[in-house]
């Protein structure tokens, strides 16, 4: 019996119950807070993947833009989004991968004690905060120009699974708000390092350097504020005059690059998508070869390799396309370190001829002078010779065809070459060129994205709202500021 | 926890205190056939002591000698003894009914129990049951012989098997069956990754619970309703399939060998037939460049004039016509190494199509058993061999398993156990599933040529060891161009295999003191540990695909490997108390404690951009530096304690009582600690009606219990993450984190789960004919789930106490003896359940959780509807009638959200047949499932690409159907056109874009039927007869049994599959994409026993 005594009790230490059993439930293998630049570098990095990526999975803008088309698989070059789900994995990029990161980048700026480079100007940590609402306008602008009303003034609140939509035009009113004061912020920071930001070498975009921020913050401003010139003129003036006064970029060395790297996962997704995966799934279209060649556009060789008859030619926008009879993306764009251009200069000039267009004052020059600048920086940003595509007389601007909206629709989607989300939004602005109905496409050109699936099942009063607040979630259905 | 223990210490040295030992009467009681009597009652007469005995017919009682002990019991007739001086007095009693034999079930923590007087439902498969078809896993060999449980299961090797009893219950969570042997819970995890579970490819890397082994299982109590598995606590909520093995026996040396070997099949209807008369490509209109745009045009041999070539890019079959009079230049053309180089062949359909892939498989089955005992302890010591060769290439499984089975008797009073298991199971070249380059069922069912030969394919392979493929993606350029999409299917099975390994160590201590008659304390350490380790290639050469956990961006070679440890440890402390109370009363009672501990961690790590040197499958061989790898480490435990008493009344009614509280690490400390009551109660009335001769048992029951379960572990607090997959890496120097896609919850309480059962339990004319019938009705309320939210609120899911689920249903199971002489007998068992599920709240308000996103199709949770919708696009009724567009299409709804299905089956049943005669033995089960629906990605890709016969052949006009309209091709969508009126617009089919595929068709048309009926399982055995054994000296029997698994689909409404088949187990059915044939498996068994 004494045996027994001893035995069971030794049993029980053995498994002995652990004290604070609550102690148990922490991740020793995940921090509970963590330094704002870690999250603001990953939001950064997310968000140009996403407007860079070439994947059929998120990024098929390339083929709506009809700059390439599919070789095989042609669901997304004729229209076809639904099957991939693509707008569910644009919304949840954005508003998962990239503006939370933010949003959680600029709750823990005030509380940082150390800065990338392991030292801290408090001061300037109004910098991050400021460089960081520029980049939220940045993601927020991609979503509002995807799908028109999209969930703002409730967004990343996570006591509240369902967030209402607010309406576009709302939402936009608000972002040139928040630009405006993060400009205003930049400006106004005092003391030593004025223009540096503590994010450093963590800013993978501009190294913390923030007069190169308050530039692309007026540039993005001019740019979103050209867009609402059908919708609302009145304010789109006084936003693009307001923001060519307070500086806009003025060369090509201005340009918004994100430089990637050689080495995975810090590659550019193009490389993954065209060169890593080892697959041929896309050509040039025919519709953006044609019109280059008729104007022996030099840009020619920088955008394609010539094709097996030592020429250029492209695939039929949404018919299967063998890909060894046509021209193939070229070899420099498909390099794992090529940088990703979110915003230039060549599109700046393209913005002021459009604004001289409309009578605005565009800090001087006329339409043509500006529309000439555009053309310029584009081809020397891409190499070749602008002065004789300039005399070419389709290409002069007193010479080519068509209203300034043809004119310049039509260069600046050639310029917007691989930036396939900004040729889209030109494309329904400028509805120039006309690009021709693909093979098989299940829709008319889409004018936005339908929401995602996701939405319709996890938020569906507001989805349904939203939906009838635009007139229908088809992708027919054109936003507020695509008047025409 | 620690107050309790000491308390329990007390309660256990003093109730040896108050009964002192003096000198008792030991003994066994046995029926007149020499089988043991469990639980029958031992009285002294005149007086009110008494005992039961226990399951084995063992009892131990105080008497002077010249007392007369009663005994007395169910089935048996009373009978008195006169105690003589003997210490040991052995008790014969006669039967009243031979047929009535009693039923010993175990119960919830091994507490053995006699069936009839169970207040709950109970259903026990034997041992043999399981093995006698002799599948790789036990666990599918339940499928049909119990009712209310479903069984779905992949047909990969060694694929997982889903086990759900009474309906899914949790919305997101874990829905499979609490696996417990012999007292200690056993783990069944499925290790396969979320990106294979929601079938974007990977492994099924099969269910945990296939390191049983079989012919180790004595028997399974199968325990369904929470008044049975209250007293498990956490995770009884969805029910228990309790395996005893067994143990050592008393007497001589036993000796048993089995041994036996399979052979299978892949079954015909569950695998495409394909077209014979168009070959590559996907349509003329694509213009390939020959002067009918079906074939590239360029100079292969060098004659100056373009040839024909077939589109070898293009992985689909709506080409050209087959003519044997045109000469093609093939995708061996550009082989070097081929007898085909630079040759031209006729344009026919291919001899050898995808069916010739299959090889076949073979299972070798070993196993001895020894086992032997004396009075004083016993032991069984087995070994179990299994190698199993798939279907598929280059694949198998072995599995080495070891079981040691010890008791030991101390003392009189003191019993040690010890039970102790190694199991080693090692998997080489698992099938790869879902969609993916690994699974070649994608080719063969989605993506294929029909004019590609599957034999050369085979030739080329072994002739280069080089990815020579048909899908090249520039064939123009000679010799080894990469592959377009797809690998040779061989290059995969031999170049891109995965393999991985299991060592698991289980069993338990346990100790049991007797401390009277009627009091008995146990004590018991289990553990249930295992490592695993799992590695993935793909080498040099392949195309890309997903490889370890990485589905976004799969490089084209890399090489990844994971390990996981588990953990867990069962500490057991149970005091039983069993005792007659006067003449009418026994009470059985129990009090106990339980801490359970579990640590589980895993690491996984990839190499980046791909491998240097071919053929080092390491990751230092890594092009670029390799990233972080994921690491996981969770600690869970639970502090449980438990009583439970049950009153029995003459043997006739019955009340049961428990309750357990539980405090769980995983939920916050204000809300961790949780309470779990139930009551149940059985009514015998057959007793009442002795005088009825037709009747002879019959019995009521009715039980309410409440149970309830934790969160899982690291749900609370919010981090951040480093390692989050296509989300953050270190990009150059820069640091990265992120915020999860999952917000936890620190408000977290325990989820609830309430339910009641009532039961009529009856047999006639000496239990010739009997049946069992359950209603059950559960609601499972605050679950707790990882919600799908709104990615607008910066998370993909967040961790709630939401969504109240009912389930209800009715079981019934029949058994009958039609014929029963002493030469010939007739068995039939018939099983059948109808579950009915409602989801009927979900967090605030909200009409749908998303379950699984198998992208085309999602599984969900809808409100008012049963769990398991399928939702996505839908056709467009008018007047209840398909709606067919201007252009003669069938219109696509606008919400891509409709529901378009249901996983759920209407009813699951089985029939299982035994006939004996003499020394022959014959049983088949037929196995049904009606009802449910499943989605298949393989005909909404295959249809679409050509492959099947239904894209082919002549139209209503008796025109080939490709056809171009105007030469009378073409199809008449059957439908209404907008206004209503019968649609008469014929669409052309002669390319991919066509009317049958996904391209202009809803998802909902390729929603299936997912009902079957099968021959599941069919066993002939012959044991040599007693008169001939007699004459091989030691031998004590001989069996030879031949048996057959799944040998028939006697019916079934999906196409060209299975519908039984799974992309995993988990929460996500109702969906097949790259599916894996069934296989027909045939084998021979012979068992001897010394």
């Amino acid at each position: 019996m004494k045996k027994l005594a001893i035995i069971v009790p030794a049993l029980f230490a053995l498994g002995s119950c652990t004290k604070h059993i609550a102690d148990l439930n922490v991740d020793p293998k995940r921090p509970l807070v963590v330094p704002s630049y870690t999250l603001f570098s990953n939001a950064q990095k997310n968000m140009v993947d996403q407007v860079t990526s070439s994947s059929v999975n998120f990024n098929v803008f390339r083929l709506i833009a009809q700059q390439w088309t599919e070789t095989t698989y042609t669901d997304e070059s004729n229209y076809n989004i639904t099957v991939r789900t693509i707008p569910d994995q644009v919304w949840y990029v954005f508003y998962r991968d990239v503006l939370k990161d933010f949003e959680e980048a600029k709750k823990y700026i005030p509380l940082d004690v150390v800065d990338s480079k392991g030292v801290l100007n408090v001061p300037q940590q109004k910098n991050d905060l400021a460089i960081t609402e520029v980049m939220e306008v940045y993601a927020y602008s991609n979503l509002v120009n995807t799908f028109g009303n999209i969930p703002y003034s409730q967004a990343f609140d996570s006591t509240n699974f369902f967030p209402k939509y607010d309406d576009a035009k709302t939402v936009y009113a608000d972002l040139l708000k928040r630009l405006d004061a993060a400009i205003i912020a930049m400006n106004a920071n005092p003391g030593a390092g004025a223009w540096d930001s503590p994010f450093g070498g963590a800013d993978l975009l501009f190294g913390g350097d923030v007069k190169k921020w308050t530039k692309f913050a007026n540039t993005l401003k001019l740019k979103l504020g050209m867009i609402l010139a059908d919708s609302d003129p009145a304010t789109a003036k006084t936003t693009v005059e307001s923001a060519i006064a307070a500086g806009v970029f003025t060369s090509n060395t201005d340009n918004a690059m994100f430089q990637y790297l050689k080495i995975q996962p810090s590659t550019n997704p193009i490389w993954l998508d065209l060169v890593n995966s080892q697959r041929n799934d896309f050509v040039p279209t025919s519709t953006l070869i044609n019109i280059m060649k008729a104007v022996s556009d030099p840009r020619l060789p920088a955008y394609f390799t010539e094709d097996p008859n030592g020429g250029y030619s492209g695939g039929i926008p949404g018919k299967g396309n063998s890909y060894s009879n046509f021209s193939h993306v070229a070899d420099a764009i498909k390099a794992p370190d090529f940088p990703s251009d979110l915003l230039d200069y060549a599109e700046v000039e393209f913005l002021l001829a459009e604004g001289a267009e409309r009578g605005w004052n565009v800090g001087g020059g006329t339409a043509e002078t500006h529309y000439n600048n555009g053309i310029t920086a584009s081809i020397e940003f891409w190499g070749g010779d602008a002065a004789t595509y300039l005399a070419n007389p389709a290409v002069a601007y007193t010479t080519a065809t068509g209203t300034y909206k043809q004119k310049i629709g039509t260069q600046k989607w050639i310029a917007l070459y691989n930036r396939g989300f900004d040729a889209y939004i030109e494309q329904r602005r400028f509805d120039f060129p006309v690009l021709p109905a693909p093979t098989k496409a299940t829709s008319a050109f889409p004018a936005r994205f339908p929401y995602p699936i996701s939405e319709q099942n996890l938020n569906q009063t507001n989805y349904d709202a939203a939906s009838a607040a635009i007139g229908g979630d088809k992708v027919t259905t054109k936003l507020f500021w695509d008047k025409f | 926890m620690r107050k309790f223990l000491t308390l329990l210490t007390v309660l256990v040295l003093a109730s040896v205190l108050a009964f002192p030992q003096t000198k008792t009467v030991t003994g066994k009681i046995t029926d007149q056939n020499g089988q043991p009597v469990p639980f029958a009652t031992v009285r002294i007469k005149g007086t009110k002591q008494g005992v039961s005995a226990n399951a084995e017919g063992d009892y131990s009682i105080k008497a002077d000698p010249s007392q007369t002990l009663q005994v007395s019991g169910t089935g048996i007739n009373g009978q008195e003894f006169v105690v003589t001086s003997a210490g040991v007095m052995n008790l014969l009693v006669t039967r009243r009914n031979e047929d009535l034999a009693e039923v010993v079930v175990t119960t919830a923590l091994g507490i053995k129990r006699n069936k009839n007087l169970l207040p709950y439902s109970a259903q026990t498969v034997g041992g043999d049951e399981v093995t006698k078809t002799r599948g790789d896993n036990f666990v599918s060999a339940l499928s049909g012989k119990v009712s209310g449980l479903e069984i779905r299961q992949a047909n990969t090797l060694g694929g997982s098997t889903n086990v759900v009893l009474r309906g899914y219950k949790s919305l997101v969570g874990n829905n499979q069956a609490l696996f417990v042997i012999d007292g200690t819970p056993f783990d069944n995890s499925n290790t396969t990754n979320t990106g294979a579970v929601a079938s974007r490819g990977g492994y099924d890397y099969g269910s945990a619970a296939a390191d049983i082994n079989p012919d180790d299982i004595e028997s399974i109590n199968i325990l369904k309703g929470a008044a049975a598995t209250a007293l498990y606590g956490s995770r009884a909520a969805n029910g228990v399939i309790l395996i005893t093995t067994k143990k050592g026996r008393k007497g001589a040396l036993g000796i048993s060998i089995n041994s036996g070997v399979s052979v299978g099949k892949v079954d015909k209807s569950t695998f495409p037939t394909y077209q014979h008369t168009y070959g590559a490509n996907y349509g003329s209109a694509n213009g390939y460049g020959s002067a009918d745009g079906n074939f590239l045009s360029f100079d292969v041999n060098g004659d100056g004039i373009d040839d024909l070539v077939t589109p070898t890019t293009e992985d689909a079959s709506w080409g050209a016509k087959f003519d044997p009079n045109l000469q093609v230049y093939q995708w061996d053309a550009f082989d070097k190494s081929s007898p085909y180089f630079l040759k031209s062949r006729p344009w026919v359909a291919a001899a050898n199509d995808p069916t010739t892939y299959f090889e076949t498989p073979v299972s070798f089955n070993n196993s001895v058993v020894v086992d032997g005992g004396s009075d004083k302890g016993t032991f069984k010591l087995g070994y179990t061999k299994n190698n199993d060769k798939g279907i598929l290439p280059n694949s198998q499984i072995n599995k080495d398993l070891i079981n040691l089975v010890t008791t030991y008797k101390i003392t009189d009073r003191l019993t040690a156990g010890v039970n102790i298991n190694f199991s080693q199971v090692r998997g080489l070249g698992r099938y790869g599933t879902g969609y993916d380059a690994k699974n070649p069922m994608t080719n063969f069912r989605q993506w294929w040529e029909t004019n590609v030969d599957i034999k050369e394919l085979k030739a080329a392979y072994f002739r280069t060891k080089q990815n020579v493929t048909w899908n090249w993606s520039d064939p123009a350029s000679l010799g080894f161009s990469s592959p377009a999409y797809w690998d040779n299917p061989y290059w995969d099975r031999y170049e891109n295999y995965e393999n991985d390994s299991r060592s698991r160590y289980y069993g338990n201590v346990n100790l049991n003191y007797k401390i009277t008659d009627w009091l008995s304390l146990m004590g018991r350490v289990g553990l249930d540990s295992y490592d695993e380790v799992q590695e993935e290639r793909v080498a040099i050469g392949s195309i890309a695909s997903t490889i370890g956990n990485v589905s976004t961006n799969p490089p084209t070679s890399g090489y990844s490997r994971f390990n996981r440890s588990f953990r867990e440890t069962n500490y057991d402390l149970l005091l039983n108390f069993d005792k007659n109370i006067g003449k009418n009363f026994n009470l059985k009672a129990l009090l106990g404690g339980n801490v359970r501990q579990t640590n589980i961690s895993s690491i996984l790590s990839v190499t980046n951009g791909g491998l240097v040197i071919p053929g080092i499958y390491a990751l230092g061989n890594s092009v670029n530096p390799i990233t972080a790898p994921q690491e996981n480490d969770t600690r869970v435990e639970v502090d449980g304690i438990f009583a439970g008493a049950t009153l029995t009344w003459k043997d006739m009614l019955t009340l049961d009582v428990t309750e357990r509280r539980d405090k769980s690490s995983t939920l916050p400390s204000f809300n961790n600690t949780y309470y779990y009551p139930s009551v149940a109660g059985g009514f015998i009335f057959s007793k009442l009606l002795d005088d009825q001769p037709w009747l002879s048992y019959g019995k009521l029951r009715a039980n309410y219990a409440q149970v309830g379960s934790s969160a899982p572990a690291l749900s609370l607090k919010d981090t951040y993450v480093h390692d989050q997959q296509g989300a953050a890496t270190n990009f150059g120097s820069a640091p990265i984190f992120s915020v999860p896609s999952t917000k936890n919850n620190a408000n977290l309480k325990p989820e609830l789960s309430k339910s009641y059962e009532l039961g009529l339990e009856m047999s006639f004319f000496k239990s010739r004919v009997g049946f069992d019938v359950s209603y059950y009705n559960t609601k499972s309320i605050d679950q707790i789930v990882p919600a799908a939210v709104s990615n607008a609120t910066g998370y993909s899911y967040e961790y709630v106490n939401a969504g109240d689920v009912r389930n209800k249903g009715v079981e019934v199971s029949l058994n009958a003896a039609p014929v029963k002489t002493r030469d010939f007998s007739w068995n039939l068992v018939l099983n059948w359940s109808k579950n009915t599920s409602k989801v009927i709240s979900l967090n605030n308000g909200s009409k749908n959780l998303l379950v699984q996103d198998f992208g085309i199709v999602t599984s969900n949770a809808t409100v008012g509807l049963p769990y398991g919708t399928i939702r996505g696009t839908n056709f467009v009724y008018t007047g209840g009638k398909k709606t067919v567009d201007a252009d003669g299409y069938y219109e696509i709804s606008d919400n891509a959200n409709d529901v378009i299905g249901n996983i759920n089956p209407d009813w699951i049943g089985g029939v299982s047949n035994s006939f004996r005669y003499k020394s022959i033995a014959l049983s088949f089960l037929i196995d049904v499932r009606q009802g449910g629906k499943v989605f298949s990605l393989d005909q909404y890709y295959g249809l679409a690409t050509g492959l099947y016969p239904e894209t082919a052949g002549n139209n209503d006009l008796g025109k080939p159907v490709r056809n171009t309209i105007a030469d009378g091709g073409g199809i008449i969508n059957p439908g209404v056109t907008d206004d209503g009126k019968v649609n008469t617009k014929r669409i052309d089919i002669s390319d991919f874009f066509g009317a049958y595929g996904y391209y202009f068709n809803p998802a909902a048309r390729y929603v299936y039927d997912a009902s079957y009926i099968k021959l599941r399982e069919l066993a002939i055995t012959y044991s040599l007869p007693a008169k001939t054994i007699n004459k091989l000296g030691p031998l004590k029997g001989v069996d030879f049994s031949l048996v057959g698994r799944n040998l028939w689909i006697i019916h079934k409404n999906l196409p060209y599959s299975d519908p039984e088949e799974i992309v995993s187990s988990g929460n996500g059915q109702g969906f097949q994409g790259g599916a894996y044939p069934s296989v027909r498996t045939m084998g021979f068994n012979v068992k001897v026993r010394f």
